[in-house]
């Protein structure tokens, strides 16, 4: 049902009518998202979700606070996204209009000497890197890669990423926060609130941050975070990466002192379990992510070899499965991890390494030699220090989602799960991508680590209804194992993609008996007392109200 | 009266229902300048049912909850009743160290397990928590934690909140509510079927199968409620045990003291080191703060202000587990190169004290009489948070209103702690003086005032709004106020938990 | 292949939004990070590949209209530069952006659906054979004097075909007259069609009237094989990815293809062209799209699209990846760097993933302010790097970027390599 007329003046008089459209193929363009074809009982297989009714770049912050207003005052639902590939980007439903972000874009700030950046929304992890790394710092990354948001990787849903353990999680990365709350007022949170600049996350009191997220972000449903101050880390390396390569493989050449990958491979998963604990107690590493196990253990190795010539491409895949190097490397790799250690200083890069060397002979592991010759060496450093190439999710089957594994601590992949989410992927094997062991993700998936966060990814074809619901259906079947365990469930990518788009009130009566969501319909019905948020700020339903009505 | 003494006792036994006039007149005041006001009962609750019995009786009754997690003495004003008929809900008896998981480096705790107790009983798992400076021996690792005191370790300083991982909370409406991890079915948006709450124990064992660490903090869903609590004041909700975030315990320790007349150049070297973390445990104290820290008595005091030097760098270097000595070794070595550069040196010794005597002092929380108070017998300490950079402006207003006052400078402590991975900093003035001298009381107290307000104009953070700083804070920004009262009438709509505090 | 047999590949698209930056490993700035000059001009999504992949989508599945009011604008405000392309195949080797934004054009023409911009271009091509306004009769008019062979009267092995807008560009004529200048000294055999040389037709290809590009091109390759030519040396870029990348693909073809920077590369290889003069200037280079990311030679494939361990997606026989590798990147700069006096610094952007200049795909045509504006922003970048001047090899990037300096008051100059080379001779 199209806007008013009214409405959609009143809308253009905020944003100027080269900022608002309402043009069919375009709001198609917002329409269109990844996983839409396995939410079949909302899309029936399509890719396209509901068309928002339409579609607005405001410039400010200024101009999200008019848009807001104007939505509670006319009783239009809005959403909101950045860069819009997060699988909540399409609206919910029907009859809501949709903010893309992408004009509010600027670093306001970059305060090197107290190592923290102030960004828009749609500043991307690349730009914002480039210009840190400048003054000899560098910024959180989520698992999504460079092209994403820094905001929306802080706020919007998770953001966690490879290099957590030592940059810390990105709620804790968060500092002061401006967010134009459901109802239209401007809130900033914590020192900004009180105009003495972003350094300061918390108060003064409660901090009131901590509605704006909580484990998930709002996914565009919760007003709207126009910017954020984002917590820094040192970066010993050159201000520019020095990029070589031909196209796409792509490599940088860093310095050694500084500067090292390692595979770091174990004899079984509870060594490999140990070993990670052993590296939250040494606190070394900088990057660590279990990263091309993405591809299988079956998989990766020939993929590694694949990425980093141009000449290859996937058809190579079978001719190198049988030559006797690829098959040795998949054997050595099948529990390894991508490790970067960066060194402050030259010593503090040996001691790492050192100690590295202590926990694999402690472990009986080893270092993979691949990662040892230069062109994989540095295409390794490239790949984790930039994340550039995660688009890669998509590159087997143009289809991915996750399932079983989730937030856990090592001992959990070490008790069987692994195992598990192996058996899960082979059960339907054939319908998606025959890779292995997929379980992909951050070793230490906290500051300092403590709990990993893996998921086991699932390549499907998206163009393939069977392929589709194959996936749908591993996905689900690896929440209710998880489930049988009492263990909380993985698969959070297609899980969202449903949830989002689930009708609100058969979804708020699901979600009834969980406290969290009877407190956050509290907090809905008290900061969007319109209710005009897209929906993605869930609520469970008051089933004292429905009983007594 | 009677009757509320008699529901109380009902829940927590009449041993822990105390209304003598002695006992409620040591609740009624404490050292700070908050106006003295008498609780109607003490309540002692010895478990999380009966906080929650407690809270939700004075739901019913619309009777005020002050809860108070430390021992004796009490410095803040937030544990003074500001309404009159207050429960003092005092929960320092709750004393259980419901486990530790050295694998797992996390702990979970009641709030009356204080610091004194909690270290020794780690140090035998091999673990050790980061604490803030010095705390009093009576003081309540959750009561540290939950009001963000800052830890000497500013690279543990992941967030404002750290150690805290996950919390059992009862909130104001009388809610009780777990989060993060433990809040038991993980942390996706999916429904989860149901919404009991096992007991902590079986919990416990149940985590052995999940493998649960206790340490993810987040949610559940997409609100983070731990922090709801932190600096609340015990105005959102009462804490009936947290898990902490464990360092594990050095091997090797080493204390390495730099000194300067100049702060700007200890800053400057401070951020060097932050940036790099090359450093464990890190605060620049002036000649004032150290000799109260070192000295025993006030002859003492006054001595070892004599000899030691304007500031002191206070670095801790650690190794723990693989390779200690090592670390230590070229950490100090790469730091020496960096202090080369300041023109400053590490020494372990300097005029009035070794390394080894402050790393023992900043190790352990303050013995039997707290530090502060060795001096004179009384100390008010103004503090917020600001950033490392412009710590020496402060320092010059608060030396100028101190002249002004006639205030001796040599007698004011500054603390210096960068906190949260060096990009902001917690800025600490002490005051001492002899409350029983009336002049000086009156003088002090105006002080405070005059500081805490040039201060807060100056561009004091008091993101910790204790007393007076309140009404500063709060009103610097009127939406978050706002936001925090909606806060309020949701978690606690009868307003029972600590009314007058903050901005409720 | 047809938009409809591209319908599965449209539908693989996962909205990473790689095809708005340009390859991400090489961000090296805030500024200059953006690779897609449409979307950052027009905003919305649907102005991105994605965005354009997805209105295929929403056409072929009747979702929207070819004659709906905005499509027009959708679908023909984008340069085909090809930047979106290479980004998106840094890690996709089934998409294929630029491909399916062509068959998207082709199909809007079908449908008769065009920018009503086009009609006095299309006309005047079809009566004059070029979009340059100009009448076809002064077409040779920039080799007056130069006593030049008439391949329509005459054999050469050589066919110099200047193009379109070096024809007719007064300002831009020292261009080809250089040229010309250095085959007769280096002893090539060679000529030109002079007034009756056509269009190459691929820039009217690009704009989406593939049934005028294959006019042009039938026409073209006659004309060469009536001359017993064997080789084709051109300076213009557009021309170049005509006869390399779209010739082939449609007729058999069996000349061979030369941008003119290979050909004076080749003859200072040989000693046929050497400097001997100093150009003291600090200069960067602008890769233009067609020499460069899209000027990949055309290699013949038949296969057919596989799956492999169940669903990953291959092509038998291997296909070629047209991912801009293989452009022409280093030939123009082994030219300038063997200058005397000139220092070559690059800007940010540059070989597969340079900024576009904004003049192709019919965008100088149909949108000139789009046009302008995506110059300006290069000027914008070649300021950075500190050159006082910009060099490329495509007299198209030469007049735009020529246009937005005036329009913006800016002082940087431009040249073409031949330019250079000229004054170094």
């Amino acid at each position: 049902m199209a806007l008013l007329s009214e409405v959609y003046e009143a809308l253009e008089n905020i944003v100027g009518p080269e900022n608002i459209t309402e043009e069919p193929a375009t709001l198609d363009s917002y329409a269109y998202q990844w996983m839409a074809e396995l939410v079949t009982d909302v899309t029936g297989g399509s890719k396209f979700f509901d068309r928002p009714e339409a579609v607005l770049v405001p410039g400010s912050v200024e101009d999200v606070q008019a848009i807001i207003k104007a939505c509670n005052q006319y009783k239009i639902k809005y959403h909101v996204f950045s860069t819009g590939w997060g699988p909540w980007a399409a609206v919910p439903s029907a009859g809501q209009i949709l903010m893309d972000l992408r004009r509010m874009n600027r670093i306001i700030e970059i305060n090197e000497q107290n190592m923290f950046a102030v960004v828009e929304p749609y500043c991307v992890a690349a730009q914002l890197q480039a210009e840190v790394m400048k003054v000899g710092l560098n910024n959180h990354i989520s698992g999504a890669g460079s092209g994403t948001s820094v905001l929306a990787n802080a706020c919007a849903f998770q953001g966690g990423g490879p290099d957590v353990m030592y940059f810390s999680s990105p709620q804790d990365s968060i500092l002061s926060i401006e967010w134009v709350m459901p109802t239209g007022e401007i809130l900033r949170t914590g020192s900004m609130g009180s105009d003495l600049g972003w350094f300061c996350a918390e108060g003064p009191g409660p901090s009131t941050q901590g509605i704006i997220r909580g484990s998930l972000g709002g996914a565009g449903g919760w007003g709207v975070i126009t910017k954020i101050a984002i917590r820094l880390v040192n970066w010993p390396g050159p201000a520019q990466m020095p990029i070589e390569g031909t196209a796409p493989s792509y490599r940088t050449q860093l310095p050694e002192e500084n500067f090292k990958a390692a595979f770091p491979a174990f004899p079984s998963l509870q060594k490999f379990a140990d070993a990670i604990y052993r590296i939250y107690d040494s606190e070394i590493g900088y990057i660590a992510h279990r990263q091309f196990v993405m591809w299988g253990d079956e998989l990766q190795a020939a993929f590694l070899k694949i990425v980093t010539d141009p000449s290859k491409q996937l058809c190579d895949i079978p001719e190198l499965l049988e030559t006797p190097e690829i098959q040795q490397l998949t054997k050595e790799m099948q529990r390894n991890f991508q490790f970067i250690m960066v060194g402050m200083t030259p010593r503090d890069l040996a001691y790492q390494q050192k100690v590295l060397d202590l926990i694999l002979k402690e472990t009986g592991g080893w270092n993979i030699a691949l990662v040892e010759e230069p062109d994989m060496q540095q295409y390794v450093l490239l790949f984790m220090l930039k994340l550039c190439f995660k688009s890669v999710n998509f590159t087997a089957t143009g289809g991915f989602i996750d399932t079983y594994n989730s937030v856990a601590s090592p001992d959990v992949w070490a008790s069987g799960e692994i195992e598990a989410g192996k058996a899960l992927l082979k059960k339907y094997a054939g319908n998606i991508a025959d890779c292995g062991d997929q379980a992909m993700g951050p070793i230490g998936g906290q500051g300092g680590g403590g709990v990993t966060g893996w998921e086991d990814f699932v390549f499907y074809d998206p163009q393939d209804s069977e392929s589709s619901k194959a996936a749908a259906d591993c996905s689900d079947e690896g929440d209710r194992l998880k489930a049988v365990q009492g263990r909380p469930p993985g698969g959070m990518l297609f899980g969202l993609a449903r949830s989002t788009h689930a009708d609100v009130d058969i979804r708020a009566k699901k979600l009834s008996k969980s406290p969290e969501y009877n407190w956050q319909r509290k907090l809905k019905e008290t900061l969007d007392p319109n209710n005009v948020g897209s929906g993605n700020y869930f609520w469970g339903a008051d089933l004292s109200k429905e009983e007594s009505s | 009266m009677a009757e509320k003494k008699d529901a109380l006792i009902k829940i927590v036994g009449a041993e822990n229902v105390i209304d003598d006039p002695v006992t409620l007149d040591v609740y009624s005041m404490d050292h700070s300048f908050v106006t003295p006001m008498m609780p109607l009962m003490v309540v002692n609750p010895g478990n999380a049912d009966e906080v929650q019995g407690i809270v939700k009786w004075a739901n019913q009754t619309k009777t005020p909850l002050v809860p108070v997690s430390s021992g004796q003495p009490h410095f803040r004003g937030d544990s003074v009743p500001s309404s009159e008929g207050a429960v003092i809900v005092d929960l320092s008896g709750m004393k259980r160290i419901i486990m530790m998981d050295r694998r797992n480096r996390v702990a979970i705790v009641e709030p009356g397990v204080t610091y004194s107790e909690l270290q020794p009983a780690l140090a035998k798992e091999g673990l050790r928590l980061s604490m803030p400076l010095m705390p009093r021996a009576s003081k309540s690792v959750l009561g540290s934690v939950l009001e963000r005191e800052p830890i000497t370790n500013p690279r543990y300083a992941w967030s404002l909140n750290e150690p805290l991982r996950c919390i059992e909370t009862v909130m104001g409406n009388g809610e009780m509510f777990r989060t993060g991890e433990l809040a038991g079915g993980g942390v996706s948006t999916s429904a989860r079927e149901e919404a009991k709450l096992v007991p902590i124990e079986e919990l416990m064992e149940k985590r052995k199968l999940t493998q649960e660490t206790a340490l993810y903090q987040y949610g559940p869903g997409q609100f983070n409620y731990h922090k709801l609590v932190s600096a609340a004041q015990g105005t959102m909700g009462i804490v009936t045990w947290a898990s902490l975030r464990c360092e594990v315990l050095p091997k090797v320790q080493k204390f390495l003291l730099v000194t300067s007349d100049e702060l700007d150049k200890i800053i400057g070297f401070a951020y060097k080191l932050l940036r790099i973390r090359f450093h464990d445990e890190l605060m620049i104290l002036s000649c004032s703060s150290l000799a109260a820290i070192l000295g025993e008595g006030p002859e003492q005091i006054s001595s070892l202000k004599k000899e030691l030097p304007p500031w002191t760098l206070v670095l801790g270097l650690t190794g723990r587990d693989i390779l200690a000595e090592e670390r230590v070794e070229f950490m100090e070595k790469d730091i020496a190169d960096i202090a080369q550069q300041f023109n400053l040196r590490l020494e372990l010794e300097i005029p009035g004290a070794t390394g080894e005597q402050v790393g023992d002092a900043v190790l352990n929380p303050a013995k039997e009489l707290y530090w502060k108070l060795k001096n004179k017998g009384g100390c008010q300490d103004i503090f917020f948070l600001t950033t490392l950079n412009k710590v020496p402006e402060f320092i010059k207003t608060m030396n100028s209103l101190a002249e002004s006052s006639n205030y001796s400078l040599s007698d004011i402590g500054v603390y210096i702690q960068p906190t949260h991975m060096g990009t902001s900093c917690h800025l600490e003035f002490s005051l001492p003086y002899d409350p029983g001298n009336e002049k000086e009381l009156t003088m002090v107290k105006d002080l405070f005032t005059r500081v805490s307000d040039e201060l807060s104009k100056q561009g004091a953070f008091y993101t910790r709004p204790y007393g007076i700083w309140a009404d500063m804070a709060y009103s610097r920004n009127a939406e978050h106020m706002n936001l925090s009262k909606k806060l309020k009438g949701i978690f606690d709509p009868n307003n029972v938990l600590n009314p007058g505090k903050l901005c409720f | 292949m047809a938009l409809e047999d591209l319908r599965a590949t449209v539908s693989r698209c996962s909205k990473c939004s790689y095809c708005k930056w340009i390859p991400l490993a090489h961000v090296k700035s805030w500024r200059f990070a953006k690779g897609c000059p449409s979307i950052e001009y027009n905003k919305f999504q649907s102005y991105s590949a994605s965005g354009r992949l997805s209105t295929s989508l929403s056409l072929l599945e009747g979702r929207s209209s070819y004659f709906d009011e905005g499509l027009v604008d959708i679908v023909f405000k984008c340069m085909l530069d090809g930047c979106c392309d290479v980004a998106c195949k840094v890690n996709r080797y089934d998409l294929e952006p630029v491909e399916i934004m062509r068959q998207l054009r082709f199909k809007m023409i079908d449908h008769g659906c065009f920018p009503a911009m086009d009609v006095p271009y299309i006309d005047h091509l079809r009566k004059e054979d070029n979009m340059m306004l100009e009448p076809k009769a002064d077409r040779g008019k920039w080799a007056d004097g130069l006593d030049v062979k008439d391949l329509t009267q005459e054999k050469a092995e050589v066919a110099f075909h200047v193009g379109c807008k070096l024809s007719f560009d007064k300002d831009l004529w020292k261009i080809p007259q250089t040229v010309v200048a250095i085959l007769k000294n280096a002893g090539v055999d060679f000529g030109i069609m002079g007034k009756d040389e056509n269009c190459c037709g691929g820039r009217v290809c690009d704009m989406g009237y593939r049934g005028e590009f294959l006019k042009y091109a039938e026409n073209n390759i006659d004309a060469w094989k009536n001359a017993g030519v064997k080789t084709i040396i051109t300076t213009c870029s557009d021309g170049y990815h005509a006869f390399k990348r779209l010739y082939p693909e449609e007729f058999k073809f069996n000349f061979e293809v030369l941008h003119i920077t290979q050909y004076l590369e080749r003859l200072i290889k040989e000693g046929k062209l050497k400097f001997t003069k100093t150009v003291p200037m600090k200069v960067t280079y602008h890769d233009p799209c067609h020499l460069g990311r899209r000027g990949e030679p055309y290699v013949p494939w038949k296969g057919e699209q596989k799956k492999i361990r169940g669903q990953v997606l291959v092509y038998e026989p291997r296909k070629p990846r047209y991912n801009g590798a293989l452009g022409i990147y280093d030939t123009p700069r082994n030219i300038i760097k063997s200058i005397p006096g000139i220092e070559l610094v690059e800007m940010e952007r540059n070989r597969e993933y340079a900024w576009c200049c904004g003049a192709g795909g019919g965008v100088r045509e149909r949108y000139p302010e789009f046009s302008g504006w995506t110059a300006g922003e290069r000027i914008e970048e070649a300021k950075s790097t500190g050159a006082e001047a910009i060099v490329t090899a495509c007299g198209w990037c030469e007049r735009n970027f020529i246009d937005a300096i005036k329009d913006q008051n800016e002082s940087m100059k431009v040249y073409d390599i031949v330019d250079l080379v000229a004054e170094a001779i």
